[in-house]
Order: structure tokens, then C-alpha cells, then sequence
């Protein structure tokens, strides 16, 4: 056994990592199985989330919404509000009066409302106290006069009324975004088909439920710089935003990001509390900070859009998709948010994994008098999915074909391209096929389960983060900063937001595996604009491929230094040299290595201080299509799916229980397999979740005069039927399916060591699976979504009547 | 219009002693701070968290007298002589808890943020298990012993297998001490 | 967050003492384990300015089985009685029930008086502050109008307690005591006359009273009870439908007497006899009839959250099912 000494003198005395004499590890820590890298901390209770951190002398700040879905305001009157003790300042939207929104050409948000409320619960004033308890006496001091205005709750009637207007200033009434895009003859290719499928789909809204309320804390020091704290996942953008409206440089503004409790993309953008703390922060010179009750989340929402949707699709003899043409129209909510790319992916991401020869697609969103919907947990291709999936269920049955020989047929390839011109690169998604055929039992079970049971089968895919930033830029999408030093530990800087799915965890498995150290030796130190590169945040399943190949080019320029340094030592080139897991060494012979430490001190001794940048930037050539949107839901690299749900139905009561679902995803490859797990049933056990029972859900007045049956209840449009976690139901651990994870690999060059996104994708097929199942055990298609046992009930009676 | 009090010790603040993870605490308790209130903004032990605020998520669980129960819903100073345990106490001498472990190790913690729940009512679980005359681990026992505490990140799957490993780790003592009991019997 | 309004929190250290502060008004309330109560006030659909904490009260604990009838205290948390061996051996579907409600967490800190007086639910006022103001409230609030029965005569908010429809059919009842001249005073009520159709004060007991233990008297031979709840999840739910039902078998398995009661209806729960089908076998005949009756007396409203035609026709078949366990041996009983 060779143990090279270090004959550094300036390190002898450091205190040693313990290194075992075993066999070298050549295995790397990129596959093996690990935890997020920084729970110990979190479930101890010794990691700080937003709301766990305080500061000396903090105002809390509560804010006053709108009790009118729609209004003008007439007047704001809070001197007694600011007369109260305790209380230190109070703000409206004067205060603010600059227009912010996620995305740059469509910003229609006010941090607190000036002229209009637009939904019940929009921000009208807030107030910073010394408690939230007299913050809160406040709110009920503030006198606002409004005049009430007829609102619009049904997206259809957003369409026709022409006397209510929700954005007085629209171009387009109460259109948000219209996008219609075709590709190919798509009439001709109908008349021609052999088959035609047309169907209506009703998508549900649904909320994102994270278990951490939004919350918020700002304070600007003695030199002015602002500090906020947030439960943001998009630290970037709510710097760039506070900028604008506070006009403030950036350099002035420093955005922290602790831990997040959930996000599921409902924390993808500002919201008001962000901006309230800092103002008020600034106003008062005393930090605030401001937490949301739950009732405030659901009204933050940004949840899933409501679709109603309209099919055709046509098919040969075969089964072969002849052509798709889908109409949709958006449920948005009050304001835009992410509207605008919402209703491009509506028909943008439906062009793989089937090849569409034809497909047209005509989409509109439309503002409406509710909580603003945006970006859930597989943005804007949830809802189209569910629809096509569940079309070429209905032809499989038609064409007596099996839905996953169906499936195959129209496999559009590897190396491939959309209709709308995106390049698909490496695809496992016939293996994700085969792998839940296998696992489900498919080919002995289908057609041979007990009444009342069924198996459905849906394929879908996902990108991993788009091509292009929200906002034109040449910069780069995400970066990474590594330092090592003599201790053998590795530090790595890095903007990305860990809001649970690992995104800390991803980069130091990188790291650990290209540097030669444990993921324990890796600290990772993320999403502090004063300390850490940019990254544009947590959204678009965008965080492994980019951070990670951010991360990769930073490490391996870094390692290639060790190598070249230690080559030196033992006299071999340098690409003989090796390093995992705490030892440096020769591929050539495994009985010579260091401790990857001594490897550390002796390049640090040689080459000074060692660190490295890597950042990344999407490809341009061979992604989109070149056309006005064609860039819109393209991905470097996208991750494929299917899922294999097995229901039971009750016959009597009409309640449906998934049994259990199968999935399997193409991650590419899976850098740390247990989290990638931790995504596939995460996000399997929410589609379910969608599927059969939520529904955050906007009630209409009850009396009205129109003659047509109402719901029971007041005379007042915009109220939520359900914003407690009481009644938005969300499963318990007594009420989710078997979730069987199978992962898939099918490395991507574009993917950092082929690995892709694996937080969204593996929702989008348990819907469409779940109510093919359902078809499949009891013979009825509920397009509606959610699949109640009421509408199941209802649809039985009627084939039973029908006969 | 008369200001409400801004003060909310209007009414007397209460002293309260009660056990805190072991170890005897007192603190002057506005009579309407519930014990999450206490436990995070006075004792500043944030670990327990607020999801809901009204006993619908289970965040805030903590362990009274053994029990798990809401801290959101419990009022501060009706725990007065009782005992508290909250997920700061939950390892030994600085050794994590065996749930804490197989949380970490197994991926039962996304986020995170319903965790410090989760193993209150786990560990009461296990405590309960251990004092049985032959325990068995059960998937269902679990997910019901899990029941009132939402999740929003992991679909249960890895929170139940991390319950049972630590559950199974417990049965497993329980058969050696047996065993050795037994032995001794013998001799 | 939600937090509590200013409050005087009063530990009881004797009934007496309880009873005298109760007796001030509505303004006092009794506060068991808090589960139901805590909530309301932090909601600000209940107000009140002193809870009475009745922890400590001997009078309100115990459980006694050695007697005809057995007592147990109002104060006995919901996890002790529904895991007590006994109760569970006489009375199962009672011990069914009450490990159904909510969750762990609530069954280790709410009491079975604390359940038995629940407050009624409705999607209109179980809301925040700012959703009832938006709506203008109802009659259970500041406004003027009941939402689920417009025009109607009054507030029809859904008594929602899983324990109460068992304890109908067990012919239950409750000790209430008050004070008289400086004595405590002890009354009893069936639990199928405790409560009122009035939403807003449904329970029977008058300001200064105190629910103090329940009593449920021992099954005869030949009769049993099978309780049936339905809500959408399996845990922390309020049920949707809750319905008991008891039959009375002679020797020869024909029914001697039955009944049926059913919850979350309006503020009063229903108890329908079965006296009909006397003297017939339990059968599906049997059941299919018995379901049609409450079917037909019983009009679920749209008062909780969940649609009410729905609920009406899932009664119908929680309560086919349960008579279903008399003669399918594979049905779930409890
Ligand atoms: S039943 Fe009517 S009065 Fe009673 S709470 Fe509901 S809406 Fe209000
Ligand atoms: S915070 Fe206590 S149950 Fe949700
Ligand atoms: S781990 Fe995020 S809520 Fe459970």
C-alpha cells in the first residue's frame, strides 16, 4: 500500500479527514443512494425557514384585502388606523404605484391595488405594527369606500361581455393572451382520417397546498441596503421586480432565500407581502416581516388553470394519429402572471411524445373576477395532456387496439423532431412503457380483473427548463462558484432554490462525484444574491439540467487542476488519475492513492487558492421552431413519462380508489435516485389528488335572476368555496394509492452527465391513467374533471338507462 | 372610535411551568397565545411549525404528556405542570432520534416542513410500540398513526417506509431484550 | 397567522366554581380539549370573552362499566374511550365512531362532551372573518339571511358529531348539572332530545349548565349497532353522512325493534324507528326497504360542503350497508 505523504509544512498540522486503508472506490456518489443533503438540519428543527427567523425590533405587517371580487375604489381613509399605538406606518396603493408581473410585457399587478380590486382578496393596504395582533386591529380601523362593479366569474361570459371590463386597458377586452399556431393540412388530414375522436374536456382549477404559508421579512441597514427574506422560489425575478418598483439599483437590494416549506410553483413569482415588507421596512427603518394566514395562500394561489377544452383528433385504421386539433380556453384569473406562457404551453408541449402530422391549436385565456391562476406543478400541459391522453383511450377502444401498442405506434423517436419544430433528444419513452407494463402486470391483468376493476394507461412528456428567460437576455441562465481548500471540504455557491426537490442535493452529488469527496465534505450555500451567482430560480423543472451543467463545467475545471497536480507527484498523465470518494488515484493501478485531502493541500500549496466558475446557457442551434412563439416551451433536453393506474369502483356509491399507480420516468439519468423517487411519487400521489378530489374552486352568486339553477347561496360573486386546508382537501397518508417509482434512464448529451428533469413530468399522466381506468373498470368517461362519485354515479345511471 | 388595546398582555400575562423536553421552563403567557405561539415566538424553538393555524394540517404537532396534539390548538396555560416535547428534544446527546435518521437516510423529508409533525406522532408511535408484548410493524398501522398530518411533497410513500425502518429497528430491540431475558431466566 | 382574540382563560378547580362562571352568560364558554372551540374563536365565528378550562374536574372523568348503565365522564378524551377494551367489547360501533373523528391529534386533546357539542357546520359561516363579511353574513353571523334555506325560517347549520347518531340508537343519555342555590344539581336527557333545530344554539343546555357524562345503558341479547361514516378523505374529514343503525333480533333472527339515526342533516340529528318491519328476517328485501325509508325521510342541505343530492343518495347506501353486516358475514361491520 502506497500512502504518499504531504511534505507541505504549512499543513502538517492540520487536523486530518480519517481516511480507511479499503480498496479504492472508483464508484462515484453520481447513482448512489442518499437523502436531501440538508434534512438532518431541517428535522431536528434547527434549519430556519423564513418565518423561524426574527430580527431585533421587527414590525409585523398584515394586509387588508378586498371583500369585492370587483370594485373601484372610491377613498382609503386610515388616519385611525395610523393613530393606533403600536402601529408604524400604513401603505396603499399610492405608495407603490408602478405595475409588476412576472413576466415583462404583461404586467398588470399593482403590489397593492390602486384604482380597482379585482378579486376577493386582492391587496388594498397594509399596515406594519409592533404585533400582528394590533397590526391586525389596524386593518379594521382602515375605512376604504368602494364601488362595487359587476364581476365575472364563468370564462365564457369573460368572452362576451363587453360591458364588464376587468383590465380597462387591454387591448383586448377580457383576452388575456390568444395564441392559435397549425402546423400542416389539418382539415384535409381530418376528412381524410379513418377515425375522428371528438370530445369536450373540463379541466378543474387546483391549488398548490404547500404546507409552508408565504412569508416574508425586509430590512434596510444603515446604508441602505434593502435585505428581504421570502419563500420565493424565483429569488431572481423578486430581486429584478423589487428593483423596478422601488427604483432601486440592484446592487442596492439583496434577496435571501431560506429553506422553503413546498412550492409546487405557487411561490414562482412576487407577490404582494414582498413588496409591503420591504417598503414599509424602508418607511419605518425597523425590519417587518409578514406571514400569510392559509386562507392568504389560497388567494396568492397561481394554482392550475381551469381549462375548457374541445378535441378532435384523427386516426388510421392503425391507429396512427392523422392529425390533432385542439381548442381551449383559460380560466386565468384576475391578473396575468405567467398567462402568457401558460396558453403558448397549452399546445406547445403536446407535440411529443406522439408525432402529430397535422396539428392546430387555438388557445385563450381570459381574465376573470378570482384568485389568479399561473404556473402548478407541470404549468400550462397538464390539462391538454389529460385531454389526448384520454383521446387515444377512446380510439384504442374503437380500433380494438391496446392503449400502450397504440401509444407505441405513435412514438415520435429519438433524435427527433416536433411539428412545431423542437428537437427531442435522447427518449426512454418506450422503455417507460415497457417498464409499467411489466411492473403493473398489464398483460395478464387487463381484461381479467373482477368487476368493478381497472387498469388505464397514459404517456405524456416534459421539459426541462425552456431555451429562453423570461426576459430577453444574452446572460446565462444559471451559475456556479466552487471553492476547495486545505480542510478537504468543498464549498459550492450556487443561486438555484431549494424548495424541497433537492436542487442542493443534485449540485453537490456533482460535485462530490467529479472532486473525489463524500457528499458530507460538500457545503452548499444557495440563493443569496450577495453571495451567490444568478440563477433564474425554481420553475420549468429547470434546476438539474442547468445549475447541474453549471456545476459540472465549474468542477471539472477544478478537477482537472487536482489532476494535473497530482499527475506531477506520481509521474503519469494526468488523465490516469482518479478521484472518489476521499482518495485520489491511479485508474492504472488502484494500489497507489492519496487522501483526497492531502490532494487539496498539495494543489492549494502549488496553485494557490482554488476555485472555479461554470455557468450555463441554453443551445440555440437545432431547439425551436422559427416562428413568432416557436420558442416558447422549448427545452434543452426533455424527460418522458407513463403511468399505470389500477381503480376500483363502487358500483353503489360511485366513489373511485386508485389501488396503485405505477410510474415510470425518464430522468435521464438519475444523479440521486432516492430524491428522483421522491419526484415521482410526489408528483404521481398530486395528479391522483387532482384526478379524484381537489378543486379549488371560485362560486358564483347564488341568487341570481337568470332563471337558471344556482348553487345555494349569498348574492355575492368570488367567493372561495373552499380556502381552509379543511375543506380544499388534500389526501392524507389513509387516502393515497401504492406509488411504485420506476425510473428510467436514457442519458441526454444536452443533460448534465445525461440527467433531466424529473419534478413535473411525472404528474402529467396519472390524470389521463386514472380515468382510463376508471373507463376500463366500469365502462363510463368522465371528462370532467375531478372525478367525483357523484358525476360517477350520474354517468353509470345513464348507461345503465341508455343499456 | 376608541383604539382596542394594543397590548396583548391587557389581560395579565400567566406564568407557566411545564416540562420542556425534559427539562423545567417557565414563561409569562398572554392567556390567548396558544402553545405554538409560546414555543416559537417566546421559547424560540421554531422547529414546530404553522401550516394552518386550526388543527386542519398537523405541522404544529408536538407531544403533551406523551400524547401528540396540536400546539396551535392547545392554549399555552393549560399545559402548566404538564410535559412538552417538541422535535428539538427528539435526539439524545446529540445523537438524532432513529425517526430522524431514517428520515434523512431514506428521503422521508422533502421539504421538510411537515416533518417535525410527522415524527412527533411517529415517535409517539414508536414509544407506544415499544411497549408491547409482541409488536409487529404495519404499513397500515402507520399510514393511520400518520393520518393527521398532510404532506405535500413526498405522497407518503417514503415517510411510511422511513416510520416502519425506525418501527422495525424498535421491534428488533425488543426481541433481543426478550431473548436475553429469556436467557437469563435460564441460567 | 390566525391568532386568538384577548381572552380570560379560567381554570375551573371545582365544578362549582365552573358552573358559577358559566352561568354569566353566553360571553363564558366551557373549553374541554379545545379542538372544536379553539378554532371557532380564532375563525371569529364564536365569540366569547372567558373560556372555562374544565380539565381538571374529577366530576367529568372516569369511566364506569360495572353498572346497567354504563357512565362515562364528558371529560374522557376521544382516544380513552374509544380505546377502552370494555367499551369497546360492549359497544363497538360507539368505539368505531369515535376513533373515526379527525384525526390522531384531535382524538388525543377533544372529549366526547366536547363532541357531542360540536358546534353546527356550514360552508358559510366555517370561513374567515373577511369571507363572511364579503358575504354579508347570515344568521349565524352579523347578517340577516340564511344562505342554504333562503327566506327560511332559520339557521339549518349541520350537526356534525360522529358520536352522536350511536349514542341515538343506544338510547343514550346525559348527565347535565347546574347550580341550585350553591348545590350542583343533576339532570338527565336522552341524547336524541338534546338537540334543537335551531343552528344557532342546538344544544339543550342553558346558560350555567354543564354536560357533565354521558350514560349508555347495556345492549339486551340479540341487539347490536353498526356505525357509518362517509367523508371524502379517510382522516382528519368531518363526516359528509353519519349514520347508526341498531336492530334488536329475537331469537329466531326476526326483528324485534330497530332504528336509524342520521347526522349532519340540519342542527338536529333524526331518529327513525323501524317498526314496520317487526317480526321480519334482516334481509336484503329488509335493507333495501329500510334504506328507501330514511332515503325518503331524510333531506341532506346544502349546508356542509359537499353536494347535498349526492350526500342524499350515499345515505341511502351507508345505511344498505350497514344493515348488510346483519346477513353478509364478509360486510364491514364495527
Ligand atoms: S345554515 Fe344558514 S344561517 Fe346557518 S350558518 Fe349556514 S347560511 Fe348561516
Ligand atoms: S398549524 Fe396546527 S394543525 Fe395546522
Ligand atoms: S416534506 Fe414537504 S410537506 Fe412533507
Amino acid at each position: 500500500m502506497n500512502r504518499p505523504l504531504s511534505s507541505n509544512p504549512t499543513s502538517r498540522d492540520l487536523h486530518r479527514i480519517d481516511v480507511d486503508d479499503s480498496p479504492v472506490d472508483a464508484s462515484g456518489v453520481v447513482g448512489s443512494r442518499h437523502g436531501r443533503i440538508d434534512s438532518l438540519e431541517l428535522l431536528t428543527g434547527v434549519g430556519k425557514y423564513t418565518d423561524d427567523l426574527t430580527l431585533p425590533r421587527m414590525l409585523h405587517c398584515k394586509i387588508l384585502r378586498s371583500p369585492h371580487a370587483h370594485a373601484r375604489i372610491v377613498s382609503i381613509d386610515s388616519s385611525a388606523a395610523e393613530g393606533l399605538t403600536g402601529v408604524h406606518a400604513v401603505i396603499t396603493g399610492a405608495d407603490m404605484p408602478v405595475r409588476y408581473g412576472v413576466i415583462p410585457w404583461t404586467q398588470d399587478e399593482y403590489p397593492l391595488a390602486l384604482g380597482k380590486v379585482r378579486y376577493i382578496g386582492d391587496a388594498v393596504a397594509a399596515v406594519a405594527a409592533v404585533s400582528e395582533e394590533v397590526a391586525k386591529a389596524a386593518l379594521a380601523l382602515i375605512a376604504v369606500k368602494y364601488e362595487v362593479l359587476p364581476a365575472i366569474i364563468d370564462p365564457r361570459e369573460a368572452l362576451t361581455r363587453k360591458d364588464v371590463l376587468i383590465h380597462e386597458d387591454n387591448k383586448h377586452g377580457n383576452i388575456s393572451k390568444q395564441v392559435t399556431l397549425a402546423f400542416g393540412d389539418v382539415d384535409a388530414a381530418l376528412a381524410g382520417a379513418e377515425l375522428v375522436i371528438e370530445s369536450d374536456y373540463e379541466f378543474h382549477g387546483a391549488t398548490h397546498g404547500a404546507i409552508e404559508p408565504h412569508c416574508a421579512m425586509g430590512h434596510v441597514d444603515g446604508k441602505g441596503l434593502l435585505t428581504v427574506w421570502s419563500t420565493t422560489q424565483v429569488p431572481h425575478y423578486l430581486l429584478r421586480e423589487l428593483g423596478r418598483v422601488l427604483d432601486r439599483p440592484s446592487h442596492s437590494i439583496r434577496v435571501i432565500q431560506p429553506p422553503v416549506g413546498g412550492a409546487f410553483g405557487g411561490k414562482s413569482e412576487p407577490f404582494d407581502l414582498e413588496f409591503c415588507v420591504a417598503k414599509l421596512a424602508d418607511l419605518t427603518g425597523r425590519p417587518v416581516k409578514c406571514l400569510y394566514t392559509r386562507e392568504e395562500v389560497f388567494f396568492a394561489h397561481r394554482g392550475r388553470h381551469p381549462f375548457s377544452m374541445h378535441y378532435k383528433t384523427g386516426f388510421d385504421r392503425e391507429g396512427r394519429i392523422v392529425a390533432v386539433d385542439g381548442k381551449s380556453l383559460l380560466d386565468g384569473g384576475a391578473y396575468s402572471s405567467f398567462g402568457l406562457v401558460t396558453t403558448y404551453y397549452s399546445g406547445q408541449l403536446l407535440g411529443s411524445p406522439y408525432v402529430f402530422p397535422a396539428y392546430r391549436f387555438d388557445s385563450t385565456r381570459v381574465y376573470t373576477n378570482k384568485p389568479c391562476c399561473g404556473p402548478k406543478r407541470g404549468h400550462g400541459s397538464v390539462q391538454p395532456r389529460f385531454a389526448i391522453e384520454v383521446q387515444l383511450d377512446k380510439a384504442a377502444t374503437v380500433l380494438g387496439i391496446d392503449p400502450i401498442e397504440l401509444r407505441r405506434r405513435n412514438f415520435i423517436g429519438e433524435n427527433s423532431q416536433t411539428i412545431g419544430g423542437f428537437h427531442v433528444g435522447s427518449s426512454g419513452f418506450l422503455q417507460c412503457l415497457s417498464e409499467v407494463e411489466r411492473a403493473s402486470g398489464w398483460r395478464h391483468k387487463r381484461g381479467n380483473l373482477p368487476k368493478g376493476r381497472g387498469l388505464g394507461i397514459a404517456g405524456s412528456t416534459y421539459i426541462s427548463g425552456t431555451n429562453y428567460c423570461i426576459y430577453p437576455t444574452e446572460l446565462p441562465q444559471s451559475a456556479v462558484q466552487i471553492c476547495l481548500d486545505r480542510s478537504g471540504r468543498v464549498r459550492v455557491f450556487v443561486g438555484t432554490s431549494e424548495i424541497g426537490q433537492g436542487s442542493n442535493t443534485v449540485v453537490a452529488t456533482l460535485a462530490a462525484d467529479e472532486l473525489g469527496v463524500e457528499l458530507d465534505d460538500v457545503r452548499v450555500l444557495a440563493a443569496d444574491s450577495d453571495l451567490t451567482p444568478v440563477d433564474l430560480g425554481a420553475y420549468s423543472s429547470r434546476g438539474t439540467l442547468m445549475a447541474g451543467n453549471a456545476c459540472l463545467a465549474a468542477t471539472r475545471e477544478l478537477a482537472a487542476k487536482l489532476r494535473e497536480v497530482i499527475a506531477k507527484t506520481w509521474d503519469c498523465p494526468p488523465g490516469d488519475v482518479g478521484l472518489a470518494h476521499r482518495k485520489a488515484f491511479r485508474h492504472s493501478d488502484l494500489t497507489v492513492w492519496m487522501p483526497i485531502q492531502e490532494a487539496f493541500i498539495l494543489a492549494e500549496s502549488q496553485l494557490g487558492t482554488l476555485g472555479a466558475v461554470g455557468s450555463y446557457k441554453t443551445p440555440t442551434e437545432n431547439v425551436h421552431g422559427d416562428y413568432r412563439g416557436g420558442t416558447i416551451g422549448a427545452s434543452p433536453a426533455y424527460s418522458f413519462t407513463a403511468h399505470v393506474a389500477e381503480v376500483e369502483v363502487d358500483e353503489e356509491t360511485g366513489e373511485v380508489t386508485v389501488l396503485s399507480i405505477w410510474c415510470a420516468h425518464d430522468c435521464g439519468l438519475a444523479l440521486s435516485p432516492t430524491l428522483v423517487e421522491g419526484q415521482i411519487e410526489g408528483s404521481t400521489y398530486m395528479g391522483a389528488a387532482e384526478a379524484l378530489m381537489e378543486h379549488h374552486r371560485v362560486l358564483p352568486s347564488g341568487l341570481r335572476s337568470d332563471g337558471q339553477k344556482r348553487e345555494t347561496g349569498p348574492g355575492v360573486d368570488g367567493l372561495l368555496a373552499a380556502s381552509s386546508l379543511l375543506d380544499y382537501r388534500m389526501p392524507t397518508s389513509m387516502d393515497v394509492p401504492d406509488l411504485i417509482a420506476l425510473i428510467v434512464e436514457r442519458p441526454d448529451p444536452r443533460g448534465p452527465r445525461g440527467a433531466k428533469e424529473a419534478g413535473e413530468g411525472p404528474l402529467h399522466s396519472s390524470i389521463p391513467a386514472i380515468a382510463n381506468a376508471v373507463y376500463d373498470a366500469v365502462g363510463v368517461r368522465i371528462d370532467d374533471l375531478p372525478i367525483t362519485p357523484e358525476k360517477v354515479l350520474a354517468a353509470l345511471k345513464r348507461k345503465a338507462e341508455v343499456g | 372610535m376608541t383604539a382596542p388595546s394594543p397590548n396583548h398582555a391587557a389581560r395579565a400575562a400567566t406564568l407557566v411551568t411545564f416540562q420542556l423536553n425534559g427539562e423545567p421552563v417557565t414563561v409569562a403567557a398572554p392567556p390567548h397565545w396558544t402553545l405554538v405561539e409560546v414555543l416559537r415566538y417566546q421559547l424560540n424553538l421554531t422547529g414546530t411549525k404553522q401550516g394552518c393555524d386550526k388543527g386542519d394540517c398537523g405541522a404544529c404537532t408536538v407531544r403533551v404528556d406523551g400524547a401528540p396534539v396540536l400546539a396551535c390548538m392547545t392554549l399555552a396555560v393549560l399545559v402548566q405542570g404538564r410535559s412538552v416535547e417538541t422535535v428539538e428534544g427528539l435526539g439524545v446527546g446529540g445523537e438524532p432520534h432513529p425517526l430522524q435518521r431514517t428520515f434523512a437516510e431514506l428521503g422521508a423529508a422533502q421539504c421538510g416542513f411537515c416533518t417535525p409533525g410527522m415524527l412527533m406522532s411517529a415517535s409517539a408511535y414508536l414509544d407506544d410500540l415499544a411497549t408491547r408484548d409482541a409488536p409487529t410493524v404495519d404499513a397500515v398501522e402507520i399510514s393511520a398513526v400518520l393520518g393527521g398530518n398532510l404532506c405535500r411533497c413526498t405522497g407518503y410513500t417514503k415517510i411510511v417506509q422511513a416510520v416502519a425502518v425506525a418501527a422495525r429497528e424498535v421491534v428488533e430491540r425488543a426481541q433481543t431484550l426478550a431473548e436475553m431475558s429469556n436467557d437469563e431466566a435460564m441460567l | 397567522m390566525l391568532r386568538l382574540p384577548e381572552l380570560e382563560v379560567v381554570i375551573a378547580d371545582s365544578l362549582v366554581a365552573a358552573l358559577t362562571r358559566l352561568a354569566e352568560g353566553r360571553h363564558v364558554r366551557a373549553l374541554q380539549g379545545g379542538t372544536d372551540l379553539v378554532a371557532n374563536l380564532k375563525t371569529g365565528q364564536t365569540k366569547a370573552q372567558t373560556v372555562v378550562a374544565l380539565g381538571p374536574l374529577s366530576e367529568l372523568h372516569g369511566i364506569d362499566t360495572s353498572g346497567e348503565m354504563v357512565r362515562i365522564g364528558a371529560g374522557e378524551r376521544l382516544v380513552d374511550v374509544a380505546q377502552n377494551a370494555e367499551l369497546q367489547e360492549l359497544f363497538p360501533a360507539l368505539t368505531y365512531a369515535l376513533a373515526r373523528i379527525a384525526s390522531p391529534q384531535i382524538r388525543n386533546a377533544g372529549t366526547l362532551g366536547g363532541n357531542l357539542c360540536l358546534d353546527t357546520r356550514c360552508r358559510f359561516i366555517n370561513q374567515s372573518d373577511l369571507w363572511r363579511e364579503a358575504m354579508g353574513g347570515c344568521l349565524k353571523s352579523h347578517g340577516h339571511e340564511c344562505h342554504v334555506i333562503p327566506g327560511g325560517g332559520g339557521c339549518v347549520a349541520a350537526l356534525s358529531a360522529d358520536s352522536v347518531p350511536v349514542l341515538m340508537v343506544l338510547g343514550a343519555e346525559v348527565e347535565i348539572a347546574r347550580l341550585q342555590d350553591g348545590a350542583v344539581l343533576l339532570r338527565r336527557t336522552r341524547v336524541a332530545d338534546l338537540y334543537d333545530t335551531d343552528g344557532l344554539r342546538h344544544v339543550r343546555i342553558a346558560d350555567g349548565e354543564l354536560l357533565t357524562a354521558v350514560l349508555v345503558p347495556k345492549l339486551p341479547e340479540g341487539a347490536r349497532a353498526v356505525y357509518r361514516k362517509w367523508a371524502v378523505r379517510q382522516s382528519i374529514d368531518f363526516p359528509l353522512v353519519s349514520t347508526a343503525v341498531r336492530l334488536d333480533l329475537d331469537r329466531d333472527g326476526k326483528l324485534k325493534q330497530g332504528k336509524v339515526a342520521v347526522g349532519v342533516l340540519g342542527p338536529r340529528p333524526r331518529l327513525i324507528p323501524l317498526d314496520r318491519w317487526v317480526g321480519r328476517p334482516i334481509d336484503e328485501t329488509l335493507a333495501q326497504q329500510v334504506a328507501a325509508q330514511v332515503f325518503d325521510r331524510c333531506h341532506p342541505l346544502p349546508n356542509v360542503l359537499y353536494d347535498h343530492e349526492y350526500r342524499r343518495e350515499r345515505l341511502r347506501v351507508e345505511v344498505l350497508r350497514a344493515i348488510r353486516t346483519w346477513f353478509t358475514p364478509t360486510a364491514a361491520a364495527n
